[in-house]
């Protein structure tokens, strides 16, 4: 009795551990498991994003299934926040997805830690990509990363509010002394319906380029701050005279629109930030029209602004499935009828096949345009950041948003900043 | 004398050799009936608590091996401010919203006994929200609610007082946190009742006999013999508290703001583990949780000898 069942017992056990190895086994060759049009492989793809870059993606799947018969991809989004902390947990149970979307900073903290593959071993084409913008998609010499998309630094504003109010539209080009006159008149004039801005001070990517307009690199190349904490007091402090007038909406505003921007929810005229986030902020807000115009300088001829790849395409460095994931790769950086679907969502199609592929018109043309205009400022894109970047950056902005509630002075603020940011530098060193 | 004979005879009658065998198959088959859970709760919760254990003890980031640094990550927590806030706005959660959850369920529970229709309508309308309370959609909704212009800052601007939202307001937020938990009060509510239900009625008539007022009634007759039921809540609603992790996450949109204002205990170790990949960090706080948890535990117990009255005690 008692003997039977412990047989079935193990009998069982064995089945199971039996249908778990072979579950292991398969792969092997260089270009691991291939497929058949009658025995396709089915390869894992996610990103990052909002409905309106699902349904893109899923048309781009569709067209990719069509012409690789031999090929299955089974795609799968989530939220930005929400997605890194998931990505960390299938790293961690050593499951990430074949093909990823990824942003630049993360790069180095996957990367470094052997969890991306090194593309360059894969039949990608990258003859159409600027030579500046390959390496941001690199960690010492290797390949980890492919830029779909560039995006730039830009002030957005919506004319229609502005008109509506009386405030002129900027003119191209100004210096921080003009830029914030501008914000305060907006306060002004906006009476409490519409404010200036975000506190720009607190958004990395704008402290990055005024530093930059300095002559200074946020990171050093040994992977330690390249500003002082004086550089950081008076970035911090260059806001101080606007904050808690119309000219900044206040903290508790812009908390309580979260996740949502207050310029997608036309609480303030203008926004600071990067330039592929038209389509998004014209479906939040219902605008007609969002015009860019490059950030402020005080230096006339160095604007600081450089093009950053906008998301990248990586593998994972254990898929199965190499070939498939390299040729999923080649076709949503280089198809040209991939620019024509997801247009400048993605930010302007990187690979120049892709980027003469597709057609742009309305909102779409104002960031190509925007992009050529500031072409004679561009600058090399800065290195992929510091492993544990998406630490310091999310500290950033919530130490800038407790000066906001009035919780911190500058001088406090920027020291619990600098505190955090170097246990990070010391984890990860 | 008889009878023990009677008896030892009768246990000999049974061939002891079989009955050993017996036991053993009891047993085996007693544990094959386990397994299932058994194999659960060894794979599903002791193997990862002991990890854990080992893990606080090192620098673990989710990709690389850990690397042994004693008690490192315990000392650090004390040196790290946003540890320390979530540590005061967990305490003052729990410290606040426990308390005034308990007193809301046990006068809803005092006034529905009392109630002689529709009682059982009332129980399940006041104990819904505590099924639901806990669940992402409550957490949105009450978002929205205490946001700007939401419905309890318009009816408290008919009554002349202009919070503005309470979601944007550091000040506010711990309010807001607290009247959700208070909400969900029917829980514990439906224990008190059932509690009340078993005082019997004659301590009640004597005591009216007497002269008792309600309040006097209440004091030496129904806070007395409902004393283990109150104690029994009060430490589930405390281990409860210490565990609010869903609804801050979605009002704070994962963030724990404005400006820390709901950083709670399990949202900050979440935020170390997973946003920034130091899972030694996040374990030696989920130790110190269940140690902390553990103390506390322990020291109702012992205060509980001098407030709690069992039935049959002598006092």
């Amino acid at each position: 009795m008692i003997s039977r069942r412990s047989f079935l017992t193990t009998v069982a056990l064995g089945a199971g551990s039996a249908v778990a190895l072979s579950a292991c086994g398969g792969g092997g060759s260089s270009a691991g498991q291939t497929g058949s049009a009658g025995n396709p492989v089915t390869i894992n793809y996610t990103w990052w994003g909002n409905d309106d870059r699902a349904e893109r993606t899923r048309k781009a799947i569709a067209l990719f299934e069509s012409k690789n018969p031999d090929i299955k991809v089974n795609g799968n989004f989530t939220d930005f926040a929400g997605y890194w902390q998931k990505r960390a947990t299938e790293a961690a149970g050593g499951g990430l997805p074949d093909v990823m979307q990824w942003d630049l900073s993360y790069l180095r903290d996957y990367a470094q830690r052997n969890q991306l593959m090194d593309l360059g071993q894969l039949r990608i084409d990258t003859s159409g990509f600027e030579k500046t913008l390959l390496p941001s998609g690199q960690i010492r010499g290797r390949q980890y990363g492919i830029p779909t998309s560039t995006n730039a630094f830009a002030v957005y504003y919506d004319p229609a509010k502005l008109a509506e109010i009386g405030v002129a539209e900027p003119g191209g080009t100004w210096t921080y002394s003009e830029y914030k006159a501008w914000l305060a008149e907006v306060g002004t004039k906006g009476g409490g319906r519409y404010f200036g801005s975000t506190d720009f001070t607190g958004i990395w990517w704008q402290f990055t380029i005024w530093l930059r307009q300095r002559g200074i690199e946020a990171f050093t190349e040994d992977g330690k701050l390249g500003f002082s904490k004086d550089d950081l007091k008076q970035w911090w402090s260059l806001a101080g005279d606007l904050r808690g007038t119309g000219a900044i909406v206040p903290a508790d505003r812009a908390v309580q629109l979260k996740p949502k921007s207050p310029f997608g929810s036309n609480v303030s005229a203008s926004e600071n930030t990067w330039d592929n986030f038209m389509a998004g902020y014209l479906k939040d807000s219902g605008a007609k029209e969002l015009k860019l115009v490059p950030v402020p300088s005080d230096d006339a001829d160095d604007l600081g602004l450089f093009l950053k790849p906008t998301m990248l395409m990586v593998a994972s460095a254990k898929t199965k499935f190499k070939d498939a994931a390299g040729r999923f790769i080649d076709f949503m950086v280089n198809d040209p009828e991939v620019g024509q679907i997801f247009k400048t969502s993605r930010g302007v199609p990187a690979s120049k096949t892709q980027r003469e592929g597709t057609t742009f018109e309305g909102a779409d043309k104002a960031v190509v345009d925007y992009e050529t205009s500031i072409a004679k400022y561009l600058k090399d894109a800065p290195e992929p950041p510091i492993v544990g970047f998406g630490t310091l950056e999310a500290a950033f902005l919530r130490v800038n948003e407790e000066l906001n509630y009035g919780k911190q002075t500058v001088d406090s603020a920027v020291d619990q900043w600098f505190k955090e940011a170097e246990d990070v530098i010391k984890q990860n060193s | 004398m008889t009878l023990t004979l009677t008896r030892r005879r009768g246990v000999e009658t049974a061939p002891p050799a079989r009955r050993a065998g017996q036991r053993g198959a009891d047993i085996r088959a007693g544990y094959t009936f386990l397994l299932p859970w058994l194999l659960g709760f060894i794979l599903l919760a002791v193997g990862p608590m002991l990890s854990s254990l080992y893990l606080s003890f090192t620098d673990y980031n989710l990709f690389e091996a850990p690397t042994w640094i004693g008690l490192e990550n315990y000392t650090d927590l004390f040196a790290d401010d946003r540890f320390l806030q979530s540590v005061q706005v967990t305490l003052s959660y729990v410290v606040f919203g426990t308390p005034l959850k308990l007193a809301a369920a046990l006068a809803v529970a005092l006034l529905l006994n009392n109630a002689t229709q529709g009682q059982g309508f009332y129980r399940s309308a006041f104990y819904a929200p505590s099924l639901i309370g806990a669940s992402v959609s409550i957490a949105i909704v009450w978002k929205a609610m205490f946001g700007d212009d939401g419905p309890v800052d318009q009816g408290l601007g008919f009554f002349g007082i202009h919070l503005g939202g309470w979601v944007g307001n550091p000040s506010m937020t711990m309010p807001m946190m607290i009247l959700l938990t208070v909400w969900q009060f029917g829980a514990p509510m439906v224990i008190f009742l059932a509690g009340l239900k078993q005082i019997p009625t004659e301590l009640y008539e004597a005591a009216s006999m007497d002269g008792a007022g309600p309040w006097r009634k209440f004091v030496n007759i129904t806070f007395p013999m409902l004393s283990p039921v109150v104690f029994f809540n009060l430490l589930l609603e405390t281990i409860h508290a210490f565990q609010i992790f869903a609804s801050a996450y979605i009002i704070s949109n994962g963030e724990g703001g404005p400006a820390g204002s709901t950083l709670f205990y399990t949202l900050y170790l979440y935020l170390r583990g997973f946003s920034d990949f130091r899972m030694g960090y996040a374990s030696a706080m989920a130790w110190l949780l269940v140690i902390v948890v553990g103390v506390i535990t322990l020291l109702f117990f012992r205060t509980s000898k001098s407030w709690v009255h069992y039935g049959g005690d002598a006092r």
